[in-house]
């Protein structure tokens, strides 16, 4: 009863903090949002806040936004934008459906960590869960994380994906499968690659049934699973057909991230590849690296199949890396499940160098951007530096976390192993 | 029916372009040349050709004066009014005032086309479009079949068409434009070829691809369109083809076999002598000198020279003259077969005015970029209304790329204050209407036509945010860091009094062209970033794939891996060492 009061106590100030924090960064300074808004690490073609703006102003004149080269965004956002008084006159609408976003978000996460499900699964239980991070820590570590704090300032829409997202997994490891299906629907319509996370999520889900509602063939689970998932998919795509009048949306919003005509520099791989890629190869070289980005789906779900949350926030990472416009956003999202991993930190070998690389990419990037657009000292070369080690040092955490979860599992078998010298074959 | 007419009319103080007495279905080819000093020792030179052909025997492929082989051109693409404009230069509007012909007869720098098709589709539209800027391209040595579907818009307001059309359902109006050109000798000489002398005789004669680009401003059209007369009759095609430069009197006299400028000698210079400390030693040069004594052949490098009621003229026997009667300017018919020359000396009566004031135009317009940097930038035009007392209404037009992406809700207008501004006019009129069509990556311009007003004596800014999208590495010229070419605002205005009615009064203006460069890529080196990328890839999924393929042992435990290999080797050499002693 006193703890529950405490824990309350506790949210409600984390929340306060947080809004307090992130409203007085919009009113306090105000050319942060509009220069956070125009930098490339945050907004891409497709979550810039300002192309949003530029879609909702066509879409209010009555010029389809996805008949141009600007909008390639989900179409159910202009409405719901349309419902906020107008950005130019009363900004702080739209101030506060952004943190809300966020805190909405940061309960999801908040239940995740409490189910207790990154220690232990149906299938596993880690010998080392009892050290863990509450619910509050890891709340925190999300809400005051600066690549969550510039997201939510820049106002890209991708906080929208990252709380369908972690609502997806907060359903499933609570298990409500169907809560769980509906809200990565909403995902995957957002951004389309959150549709990868399917398998998972559907394992997930079936892990963690209510005993009165199990199903026990996994086969008939995963069907219906996925047929909810293309029916919630498909009644959003008859809405946003309702909404803008033609089915023009789909080739400018998922059409534009499959063949990635919008070539606007970003924090991942494509870009720099794709401009300089010979013509005639490109479609084969869209085609590789699509299957890539695929590829890993299949993989870890099948061999991490007793832990399916770790599947979930390997393949997130992956995305962050990999994925065809991926933002600072993307990475602060798998920073925010990471930490769900408490558990197995001193297992991981290269923690220092790959924190120290992705802070030393976090701050040349901008500077090397500046001197290549602005300074003209550099060129596109310093930047494009710059994204190959940021994925490095991400794909170094993302393998690392990988290598220390799969000892931890070995370790089951072998307890007398723990904090020995140990090799691969 | 084979008249020549040569007219060649002079206006010294004259603000009215004259216009020949001829009527245009009167005779079947005219040509004119309008002479007009402005300010600053400039001197504008307009030549006009007209011809005509009856619609029937355009369409039997009877030509006469009519260019068989622009006719046949315009029969096989269906077209049925053309306009094609090349121009070099900036007109000086706060200089020279308002433009010839009403700016109807002018282009933005570059090449600019817009043709009314005949079509019952867009995509026959298009088709038609396509054959006639390749047909063209040929015919005029210019780059005009680069005008493809990035290039090409259908402006909805900003064009009218200027003939006289039975029904307007089937037509389609498309407008291409190409500000890179570069206009030259090249493109001049297919266009004297139209003339039915081939620029050998008569006014064309004069006509030197050496003047004409040197020249501070030219603009060459070409206009083709039908014309019935209301009377009833045949209707005609007519063909006008305007060539407009400004030269610069000095520049033109320098001598021909010595085009190196050299100091002038001391007392060759023409000094300023209104200045107290003017006297025998000492001399303040006049900028530009009003009043300047030049011929024909010295401007134009040929003989044929000429001028007007206060200062004499002389000219070669002949010529039939005729005065306007408002005495400011001349006009001189020219039979066939003379040679003329015309030269205008120093006027004796030195209180003679010594500057003409141009006609002032309606609105004077500039464009620029705002912003730095190769990622984004807002362009920004300011319209000023010089009249005290009339409100101007026009259409503001642009095509832009589709690599400049504007944010059109980023679009405003705002009055610029000016000290004695008392107008208090609300800001919302000043946008009035707007029709825009955005650009789609790799496949349509940007096309946006803004109705506007401002208010007497105003300026207005108007302003709009746009990015500048990276392109794929083969799509950036050779000179990729010269930036790329932004095409000339057209900007018609609407006369008050006709607004309503089609075919009103129009007058168009443009401004100059833009250069934006665009951010660019490392051209060397698309085998290193291929190499590169593809390696970071390999590594972290080498990486992954290798933790999740692998079995965990302990270090001491399992087969041996690469260490131990070399453990036993080096032992296997030991032995063959000791082996080797014995």
């Amino acid at each position: 009863m006193d703890g529950a009061k405490v824990t309350l106590g506790r949210m409600a100030g984390l929340y306060a903090g947080a809004a307090v924090l992130r409203l007085a960064v919009f009113t306090l300074i105000p050319g942060l949002p509009d220069l956070l808004t125009g930098r490339v690490e945050i907004s891409t073609p497709v979550t810039s806040f300002k192309r949003l703006q530029e879609g909702l102003f066509l879409y209010n004149h009555n010029v389809s936004p996805y008949d141009g080269g600007v909008y390639h965004q989900a179409p159910l956002f202009l409405p719901l934008f349309s419902l906020l008084p107008s950005f130019a006159s009363l900004p702080i609408f739209t101030y506060l459906l952004y943190i809300a976003v966020d805190l909405v978000s940061a309960r999801a996460l908040w239940r995740i960590a409490d189910s207790g499900e990154a220690v232990s699964s149906a299938l596993f239980t880690s010998p080392r869960r009892e050290k863990r991070w509450s619910g509050l820590v890891i709340a925190a570590v999300f809400l005051f994380n600066p690549f969550t704090i510039a997201t939510c300032i820049g106002r890209s829409t991708s906080v929208f994906t990252t709380c369908a997202i972690l609502h997806a997994i907060a359903k499933a490891v609570s298990g409500a499968p169907l809560g769980a299906m509906v809200a990565l629907s909403f995902a995957s319509y957002l951004s389309m690659y959150p549709l990868f996370l399917l398998p998972p999520l559907v394992l997930l889900c079936y892990d963690r049934q209510r005993p009165e509602r199990a199903t026990n063939s996994p086969l008939k689970f995963a069907a219906v699973c996925a047929s909810a998932v293309a029916g919630v998919v498909a009644v959003l795509f008859q809405l946003s057909y309702l909404v803008t009048g033609s089915w023009e949306f789909l080739p400018s919003t998922y059409g534009v991230q499959l063949t990635l005509s919008d070539l606007t520099p970003n924090v991942g791989l494509w870009w720099y590849f794709f401009i300089e890629m010979f013509d005639s190869f490109r479609s084969f070289f869209l085609a590789v690296f699509w299957l890539h980005l695929s590829s890993y789906v299949g993989g870890l779900t099948v061999r991490i199949r007793r832990q399916p949350l770790v599947v979930l926030t390997l393949l997130l990472g992956i995305f962050a890396i990999f994925k065809p416009y991926p933002s600072i956003s993307d990475m602060s999202l798998f920073l925010a499940v990471v930490p769900l991993y408490r558990h197995v930190f001193p297992l991981m070998r290269y923690t220092f160098v790959s924190a120290a690389v992705v802070l030393y990419a976090s701050c040349l990037g901008p500077a090397f951007y500046y001197l290549w657009i602005y300074a003209g000292s550099g060129n596109a070369n310093f930047f494009y530096a710059i994204t190959l080690v940021w994925g490095l040092g991400l794909s170094l955490l993302v393998c690392d976390l990988m290598f220390a979860v799969l000892r931890d599992e070995w370790e089951v078998e072998r307890p007398e192993m723990a904090g020995k010298e140990i090799r691969q074959i | 029916m084979r008249q020549l007419l040569s007219f060649l009319c002079l206006s010294l103080l004259s603000v009215n372009v004259f216009s020949a007495a001829a009527s245009a279905a009167d005779s079947d080819y005219h040509e004119q040349l309008n002479l007009r000093p402005l300010p600053q020792s400039a001197l504008l030179a307009s030549f006009n050709f007209r011809s005509n052909t009856t619609v029937a025997e355009f369409e039997k492929g009877n030509f006469r004066f009519f260019p068989r082989s622009l006719g046949q051109i315009l029969q096989h693409a269906g077209t049925r009014e053309l306009h094609l404009r090349f121009s070099l230069g900036r007109w000086d509007a706060e200089t020279w005032g308002a433009r010839p012909w009403d700016g109807a007869r002018e282009g933005g720098t570059g090449v600019e086309l817009w043709a009314w098709l005949e079509a019952n589709t867009d995509d026959e539209a298009d088709h038609k479009w396509l054959t006639l800027t390749n047909a063209l391209s040929g015919l005029f040595c210019a780059s005009l079949n680069f005008i493809d579907g990035t290039r090409t818009t259908r402006p909805v307001v900003s064009f009218q068409p200027e003939g006289d059309h039975a029904s307007l359902a089937n037509m389609h109006l498309l407008y291409g434009v190409l500000p890179h050109e570069v206009v030259c000798t090249e493109n001049l000489t297919p266009f004297l070829k139209l003339l039915p002398c081939k620029g050998k005789a008569g006014i064309a004669s004069l006509l030197d691809g050496h003047k004409l680009f040197d020249a501070s401003w030219q603009s060459m059209a070409i206009d083709v369109r039908p014309i019935c007369p209301t009377a009833g009759g045949d209707c005609v095609l007519q063909i006008e083809q305007t060539i407009d430069m400004v030269l610069d009197i000095d520049r033109s006299k320098r001598p021909r076999g010595n085009p190196i400028p050299r100091p002038p000698s001391g007392h060759d210079l023409p000094c300023d002598t209104s200045k107290p400390y003017h006297a025998h030693d000492t001399c303040f040069p006049a900028d530009h000198t009003a009043n300047q004594d030049w011929s024909l052949s010295q401007i134009f490098g040929k003989p044929m020279k000429g001028v007007p009621s206060t200062r004499s003229v002389f000219v070669s026997e002949g010529v039939r003259e005729t005065r306007n009667p408002d005495g400011l300017s001349q006009c001189f018919e020219i039979p066939p077969s003379t040679e003329l020359e015309m030269a205008l000396p120093v006027p004796e009566d030195a209180t003679l005015p010594v500057t003409i004031t141009p006609e002032t135009p309606l609105l004077y317009a500039e464009r620029s970029f705002t912003g730095h940097g190769q990622e984004r930038g807002g362009v920004q035009t300011i319209l000023r209304n010089p009249s005290p007392t009339t409100p101007v209404d026009f259409i503001y037009m642009e095509s832009l790329p589709w690599f400049m992406r504007i944010y059109l809700h980023t679009m405003s207008a705002r009055l610029s204050p000016t000290p004695n501004s008392t107008t208090t006019t609300d800001q919302t009129d000043l946008i009035q209407q707007v029709y825009y069509r955005p650009a789609l990556d790799r496949f349509r311009a940007t096309q946006l036509e803004v109705r506007m007003r401002v208010p007497p004596a105003a300026t207005v800014v108007l302003t709009y945010d746009f990015e500048k999208s990276i392109l794929r590495y083969t799509e950036y010229p050779p000179d990729a860091n010269r930036g790329f070419d932004v095409a000339a605002a057209v900007i018609t205005i609407l006369d008050p009094n006709q607004e309503q009615q089609e075919g009103g009064r129009r007058i168009a203006l443009r401004t100059t062209s833009l250069l934006c460069s665009l951010p660019t890529p490392d051209f060397s080196m698309p085998y290193n970033v291929i190499i590169f990328t593809s390696t970071a890839i390999a590594l972290a999924f080498g990486g992954m794939f290798n933790i999740l393929v692998r079995r965990f042992v302990a270090a001491d435990e399992g087969p041996e891996g690469g260490l131990a290999v070399l453990g036993k080797l080096k032992g296997r050499l030991k032995g063959l060492k000791g082996r080797l002693k014995k």
